[in-house]
C-alpha cells in the first residue's frame, strides 16, 4: 500500500488563537405575534407557528434573540392551532421572562425545541381517565392537552393563591376544572391542591399528571401513593 | 517517507470512546501510526468532556500537555468542552483546530487537508453525528456501537443537552450493518452506546425492538446495554435478558435516593418506579448485576436526603457506584438554585458512597464464586495470566494457555483478590 503523501505543514502562528473549523450554527428564531396579559405578572406570548410540529405537553426554550440565556416554557396552545403560545409568569429579577414581557409584535425571539416526554399516548387518550394537577402556570400543558384532544376524559385541579390567577378559566368547561385557592375563599375549594387530594381520594385507575412547583408535586406524590395509586400512573413536569 | 504519528486522549463517556475509536481507525486506515499519548507525535487529538468540573480540568490538562510537546505538533481539540465553551476557546493559544461534536466525523479530513497545506472551513464539512465508519482497530476489546446521540430530558444538573444537542436516533439498518461489520472484523462483544439510549426511536422502532433485532443477528457474540436512564422503556426489555446473547448487566442511573431531590433534578422517575425496575430484574435474574451513578451534594441535598441515597445504594446492592460530586454547570437550571452544598460536605458524601460501593462490590463478587463465567479475554501477560470480563461485567483473572486475546474462555471463580479494585480469581474450565 502506498504511503500517505503529505506536504510540509504550514507554519502555525503561535500568537493566533486558533485555526478553527468551529461550526457556529445560527440559532432559530420565532416572530412574536402578540401578548395577552392575564394578571400583573402572568401573560400569554403568541408566536408564529412556522412549520413546527409538537405534541401537547412538550416545551420550548425561549430567550433574547442575541443572548445565550434561555428558559423552558410548556406550550399552552393546541397541536392544531396555527400559532404557538406559552404561558409565562414574570419572575422578579428574571432575565428572560422580563425581556419577553416587553417584546412587541414583530420582534424575534431565540427558540429551541419543542422537546419533552410529558405526553399522553394515543391509546391512553381514548381509554383512560385523567386527573391533571397544576400549581400556578403549571396549567399550561393541560390547556394544550384540552385544546388538542377534545374527547379526552379529564379533570383539572388547579392550585393558585387567588381566583384572579385562574388563567383564562373560561376556556375550560366548568365541570372540568376545580380551582383551589389557598389565600382566600373565592375558588371552588379553599385550600391547597394537596388538601383537596387528602379529602377527595383519587381512583386507582386514574392517570395523574402533575405540573408545577417541586413541593406541590412531591407532596401530591406522597398522598397519591398512600391512596394506592401505582407509581407508574404518576407523571410529572417540574417548574422552577 | 515516514508515516505520521498520531496520539489520542479520550475523556469521559463511552460515546467519546466510540468516536475516538472510529476516528483513530480512519487514521490507521490511511497509514498513520497510532502512538501512546505520552510519546512524541505529529498530531494530538484530545476528545474532551465537560460534564463535570473535573471533566473540564482533566481536558484542559491534556490539552496543555499536548501543547508542551516539543516538535510543534498539530493539536486538535474536539468533544463536549468545545461545544460548551466555544466562545471562550481562545484561551488555548496554540491549539490548531477546535472541532464541534457535529463535525467529529470529519477530523481525518481536517488533518489530511492540513498536511496538504489547506485549511477547511465549516462550509467544507457536513455535520454528521452518525457518519463514522465501523472501526476495525480500536483501543478496546469490545466494540462500542453508537445508536443514538443527544438528549431532550434537560435534567437540571446536566449540560449534555446543550453540548450534544437534541435526541436523535440512528437508523436501524445502519446500526445492524455496523454490528455485522465489526463482527466480521472479529469483535465478540458489542456495547450499545449513546447519550440516552432508552429513548431510542427510529421511525417507530423503539429501544426494546432494536435490541430484539440486534439479538437476532447471527454469530457468536454478546450484547451489552451498559448505561441507561430508568425511563423510556417498558417491561419487554427485562424479558429480553433471557436471551443468551444479552449480558445480565445494566448501569441504571439512579442519581439520588430522595424523591425530593429527583424532582429538583427533573428526573423522569420516582424512587418507587426505580425500585420497581430493580426488583423485577433481581426477582427474574437473581445474579443480575446492577451498577449505577449517584450525584452527591446536589443543591439543597440535606443529610437526611443523602442518607436516602445511601440506603438505596445498600438495599439494591449496586456492585459499582460511579459517584459524582455535583458541580455547577453554567446554563443549567441547577446552577441558579439556592442552597449550593459546600465542597467539604460533597467530599465526605462522596467518600461514604465509594465505601458502600466497595462493600457492595465484594458482596456481589462473593456471590459469583463457583458460578461459571464466560470471560472475554482482554489481556494475557507473559506468565500466562489472563484478564477479562465475564458476562456479568465483573473482572476475572485466571491462568491460561491461550495465546491471543479477544476469545471467550469459560472460567470458574474460586476466590477474590481484595484491594482498591477487587478482582475475581478463577480457573479456566
Amino acid at each position: 500500500m502506498a504511503s500517505f503523501s503529505v506536504q510540509k505543514p504550514r507554519k502555525r502562528n503561535k500568537e493566533k488563537a486558533y485555526n478553527s473549523v468551529l461550526n457556529y450554527q445560527p440559532h432559530n428564531t420565532l416572530k412574536v405575534l402578540g401578548r395577552r396579559d392575564l394578571t400583573e405578572s402572568a401573560y400569554v406570548l403568541r408566536l408564529e407557528r412556522k412549520n413546527i410540529k409538537f405534541m401537547a405537553g412538550q416545551h420550548i426554550s425561549l430567550g433574547k434573540e442575541d443572548d445565550n440565556d434561555t428558559r423552558e416554557y410548556s406550550l399552552y396552545s393546541g397541536e392544531n392551532d396555527d400559532y404557538l403560545e406559552v404561558l409565562i409568569k414574570e419572575v422578579e429579577d428574571g432575565l428572560v421572562s422580563k425581556h419577553l414581557k416587553h417584546s412587541k409584535a414583530g420582534d424575534l425571539v431565540k427558540f429551541d425545541g419543542p422537546v419533552g416526554y410529558f405526553l399522553i399516548n394515543e391509546e391512553d387518550r381514548k381509554l383512560k381517565k385523567f386527573l391533571f394537577i397544576a400549581s400556578g402556570t403549571g396549567i399550561a400543558p393541560f390547556h394544550s392537552f384540552m385544546r388538542s384532544y377534545p374527547d379526552l376524559d379529564f379533570k383539572i385541579l388547579h392550585g393558585v393563591r387567588y381566583k384572579r390567577e385562574a388563567y383564562e378559566r373560561d376556556d375550560y368547561h366548568e365541570d372540568k376544572i376545580i380551582l383551589c385557592t389557598s389565600r382566600d375563599e373565592t375558588g371552588d375549594y379553599h385550600g391547597r391542591v394537596t388538601d383537596y387530594l387528602k379529602e377527595n381520594p383519587v381512583d386507582k385507575n386514574t392517570q395523574v399528571y402533575l405540573c408545577g412547583n417541586c413541593e406541590m408535586i412531591h407532596d401530591a406524590y406522597d398522598i397519591l401513593l398512600d391512596q394506592g395509586l401505582p407509581a407508574d400512573n404518576l407523571h410529572s413536569e417540574v417548574y422552577f | 517517507m515516514m508515516n505520521k504519528k498520531i496520539a489520542f486522549r479520550t475523556l469521559g463517556c463511552r460515546l467519546n470512546q466510540y468516536e475516538t475509536d472510529a476516528i483513530a481507525s480512519s487514521f490507521h486506515k490511511h497509514q498513520y501510526e497510532i502512538v501512546d499519548f505520552e510519546q512524541d507525535a505529529d498530531v494530538y487529538v484530545i476528545n474532551t468532556c465537560t460534564v463535570t468540573n473535573q471533566g473540564d480540568q482533566k481536558s484542559r490538562q491534556e490539552i496543555n500537555k499536548a501543547l508542551k510537546k516539543g516538535k510543534d505538533p498539530v493539536v486538535l481539540v474536539t468533544g463536549c468542552m468545545v461545544n460548551n465553551y466555544k466562545e471562550k476557546l481562545d484561551n488555548f493559544n496554540g491549539v490548531s483546530y477546535f472541532i464541534e461534536n457535529s463535525h467529529k466525523k470529519s477530523i481525518f479530513n481536517v488533518i489530511d487537508a492540513h498536511y496538504k497545506g489547506e485549511t477547511l472551513s465549516p462550509a467544507d464539512l457536513q455535520p454528521d453525528i452518525f457518519g463514522f465508519e465501523p472501526a476495525e482497530k480500536t483501543f478496546h476489546t469490545r466494540s462500542m456501537i453508537k445508536i443514538q446521540d443527544g438528549c431532550d430530558n434537560f435534567c437540571t444538573f446536566c449540560i449534555v443537552p446543550k453540548v450534544r444537542g437534541r435526541a436523535t436516533s440512528r437508523p436501524v439498518e445502519d446500526i445492524k450493518d455496523n454490528i455485522r461489520k465489526v463482527l466480521d472484523f472479529g469483535y465478540k462483544e458489542v456495547v450499545m452506546t449513546g447519550v440516552n439510549i432508552g429513548r431510542y426511536n427510529f421511525e417507530g422502532t423503539n429501544f426494546e425492538q432494536l435490541v430484539e433485532e440486534i439479538l437476532e443477528i447471527p454469530g457468536d457474540f454478546r450484547v451489552r446495554i451498559s448505561s441507561i436512564e430508568p425511563e423510556g422503556f417498558g417491561d419487554r426489555l427485562f424479558k429480553l435478558f433471557q436471551h443468551p446473547k444479552l449480558t445480565p448487566h445494566l448501569h441504571l442511573c439512579l442519581q439520588s435516593g430522595s424523591d425530593k431531590i429527583l424532582l429538583k433534578m427533573r428526573r423522569m422517575y420516582n424512587l418507587k418506579t426505580f425500585l420497581g425496575m430493580t426488583e423485577k430484574l433481581k426477582s427474574r435474574y437473581p445474579d443480575f448485576n446492577l451498577t449505577t451513578d449517584i450525584i452527591v451534594g446536589f443543591p439543597g441535598e440535606s443529610e437526611e436526603e443523602f442518607q436516602k441515597s445511601c440506603k438505596v445504594a445498600r438495599d439494591v446492592g449496586f456492585s459499582h457506584i460511579h459517584t459524582f460530586k455535583y458541580s455547577v454547570r453554567n446554563g443549567t437550571r441547577a446552577a441558579r438554585m439556592d442552597e449550593q452544598i459546600p465542597e467539604k460536605i460533597k467530599n465526605e458524601r462522596s467518600r461514604i458512597i465509594r465505601e458502600i460501593s466497595i462493600e457492595n462490590k465484594l458482596k456481589y463478587q462473593q456471590s459469583l464464586i463457583g458460578q461459571d463465567q464466560r470471560v472475554l479475554v482482554e489481556k494475557i501477560n507473559s506468565g500466562g495470566i489472563a484478564r477479562g470480563y465475564g458476562e456479568h461485567y465483573v473482572p476475572l483473572e485466571f491462568k491460561t494457555n491461550l495465546k491471543e486475546t479477544n476469545q471467550f474462555a469459560d472460567v470458574r471463580p474460586y476466590d477474590i483478590r481484595k484491594g482498591k479494585n477487587p478482582i475475581l480469581l478463577g480457573r479456566q474450565l
